[in-house]
């Protein structure tokens, strides 16, 4: 399925370089005994460092599917992912992704799982005060310190998350894939949890690339929302959210991005089951 | 409510044990059995304490135990082992399941001639038997624990830089915990089915001496009585200690809750 290589370098060295995450036409297909599915046509999208990208679209439009293949679970069909310029090869702590269930590790308690990336770390390898150190400090700054020798089943489901976004900050990732992390969480504490998040982003200038399935969610933590088409996935529209931060995500202004951006997955349902009038 | 239901289930298996027990007494004092082919229960709880008092009990469960520890550490080790090359390798799992599904339908006491013939009447038989029961459960159920962790914790590792070296110790194993546990348990169930039945054969001293000695000796409450003790212990172990520990690895790893 590999399309023939391309005589002409797609695109200038100096180009390369600048975006952070390049994903460059890429395509991933799902080949089973029955049948092969399409997850995912050409798709290219540039992400600039400190960028939050959110990833928004109908279900089995491929979302997740281009997380991994940035991850590097999947390798893409075709196309090219690329993270500084240099091809994306296999997972790697660079490349950090939280998943939609928190994925804690159960048989450590919270802070041996907040300092397990480091341990292979080579700044942090054979130096365990240093890793309990940068554990702890964000432990604190999700506001877990109490929670530190707790087992992972005594928390809550939005302490867990907290956990495991802790758990992937503290490598000091330069990319932060994430998928749908809040889901099932009641109001009150979905809204604490996007001004913490945006807080520790404003910090920390991270570049992230999110799913998400709530417009409201969407429009709080992106900078720009990437509206998918529905299966197989391409890109429909990109909405440049330009708010300043921190944003409440009961800000009508807010609200009004969340509308619009509803608005663009209500025309993909429509195309696909053929309802339009 | 429901605490109430099941505190009262309870007491109707207490009630049960102890009919059975008053029915099995009342039959033997109205000479319904006679006594030199079923002995009362009064009788087996004498002929206990005389042994007890004696000096034979003790050395023998823990002469039994003893063989236990080891023949067992060396199964569950192996079986770990084993296991743990069965969970990371489709090929090795596909040869050895199939071998070791055979070999489980051997019964415990089907090793111990064979046992006899390699090893004489030293207690290396012995040990031979236990491992021979008990590693081919603890291997299938290691393998299985493996097989069935959630993927969700292999790809957390490795986004987080698990190197491949570093995947069994910290990842693999831990991960596969609770079944690892139910295995060891069952194995442990399986060894000690083994090593009673060896020591009826081929021993000194322990559990399954004192049964074939009572059997030699024509002593009924003997063997019931060691009978008994054999179960206590085997049910003390499996259940409390074994127990006890699966239980709580099940609720850490979230698999059952902790609500009683
Ligand atoms: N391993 C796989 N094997 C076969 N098909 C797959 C596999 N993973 C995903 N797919 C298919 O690819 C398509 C896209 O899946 P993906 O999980 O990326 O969707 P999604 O956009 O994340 O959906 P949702 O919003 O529901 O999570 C789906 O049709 C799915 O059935
Ligand atoms: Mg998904």
């Amino acid at each position: 399925m590999k399309v023939a290589p391309n005589p002409e370098p797609l695109l200038t060295p100096p180009a390369m370089a600048s975006a952070k995450l390049r994903i460059e036409r890429v395509v991933k297909t799902f080949q089973n005994a029955t049948q092969t599915v399409e997850a995912l046509q050409p798709m290219s999208l540039d992400v600039q460092e400190g960028e939050y990208v959110v990833l928004f679209g109908p279900s089995g439009c491929g979302k997740s599917t281009l997380l991994n293949l940035v991850a590097g679970f999947e390798e893409p069909t075709d196309g090219t992912i690329f993270l500084d310029g240099k091809e994306v090869k296999g997972p790697g702590n660079d490349r950090l992704m939280m998943f939609q269930e928190h994925a804690l590790f159960p048989w450590l308690n919270v802070i041996d799982n907040v300092m397990y990336g480091l341990k292979w770390e080579r700044a942090y390898r054979f130096r365990f005060r240093a890793r309990r150190k940068r554990a702890m400090e964000l432990l604190e700054m999700v506001h877990l310190t109490e929670f530190a020798r707790s087992s992972i089943h005594e928390l809550s489901g939005g302490m867990k998350q907290r956990v495991a976004l802790a758990r992937a900050l503290a490598p000091d990732p330069q990319v932060l894939l994430i998928d749908e992390p809040f889901p099932a969480l009641d109001a009150l504490v979905r809204a604490k949890l996007y001004a913490q998040l945006q807080d520790i982003l404003v910090r920390t200038r991270k570049t992230i690339l999110s799913v998400t399935h709530d417009p409201h969610e969407a429009a709080c933590l992106a900078d720009r929302v990437v509206v998918f088409t529905a299966r197989p996935g391409r890109l429909k529209t990109q909405i440049q959210i330009d708010l300043p931060r921190p944003r409440d995500i009961n800000d009508p202004q807010v609200a009004d991005y969340a509308r619009g951006i509803a608005a663009e997955l209500e025309d993909t349902n429509e195309e696909e089951f053929g309802t339009k009038p | 409510m429901k605490k109430n239901s099941e505190r009262n289930h309870k007491y109707y298996v207490l009630g049960f044990y102890l009919l059975l027990l008053g029915s099995w007494q009342l039959f033997s004092s109205l000479n319904l059995i006679q006594d030199y082919l079923f002995p009362a229960p009064v009788d087996v709880a004498r002929r206990l304490w005389q042994l007890g008092s004696e000096g034979f009990l003790w050395p023998s469960i823990e002469a039994t135990l003893a063989r236990m520890a080891v023949g067992f550490s060396i199964s569950a080790g192996t079986g770990l082992i084993i296991g743990l090359l069965m969970g990371m390798s489709r090929l090795i799992n596909g040869c050895l399941r199939s071998l070791f599904l055979g070999l489980q339908t051997l019964p415990t006491a089907g090793w111990v001639p064979i046992s006899v013939l390699l090893f004489g009447l030293s207690d290396h038989g012995i040990y031979f038997v236990i491992i021979m029961s008990s590693v081919a459960a603890v291997a299938i159920a290691t393998s299985d624990g493996i097989l069935n962790i959630s993927p969700i914790y292999l790809r957390a590792a490795r986004t987080l830089g698990t190197p491949a070296y570093a995947m069994p110790s910290h990842i693999i194993l831990p991960a596969a915990l609770p079944g690892i546990i139910t295995g060891i348990k069952l194995g442990w169930t399986l060894g000690w089915h083994g090593a009673v039945s060896a020591e009826l054969i081929k021993s000194s001293v322990g559990l399954g001496y004192l049964l074939y000695m009572g059997r030699e000796l024509n002593d009924v409450s003997q063997v019931i009585a060691i009978m008994l003790i054999t179960i206590l212990f085997g049910l003390l172990l499996d259940r409390f200690l074994f127990g006890l520990i699966e239980r709580s690895v099940r609720i850490r790893w979230g698999l059952e809750s902790n609500a009683a």
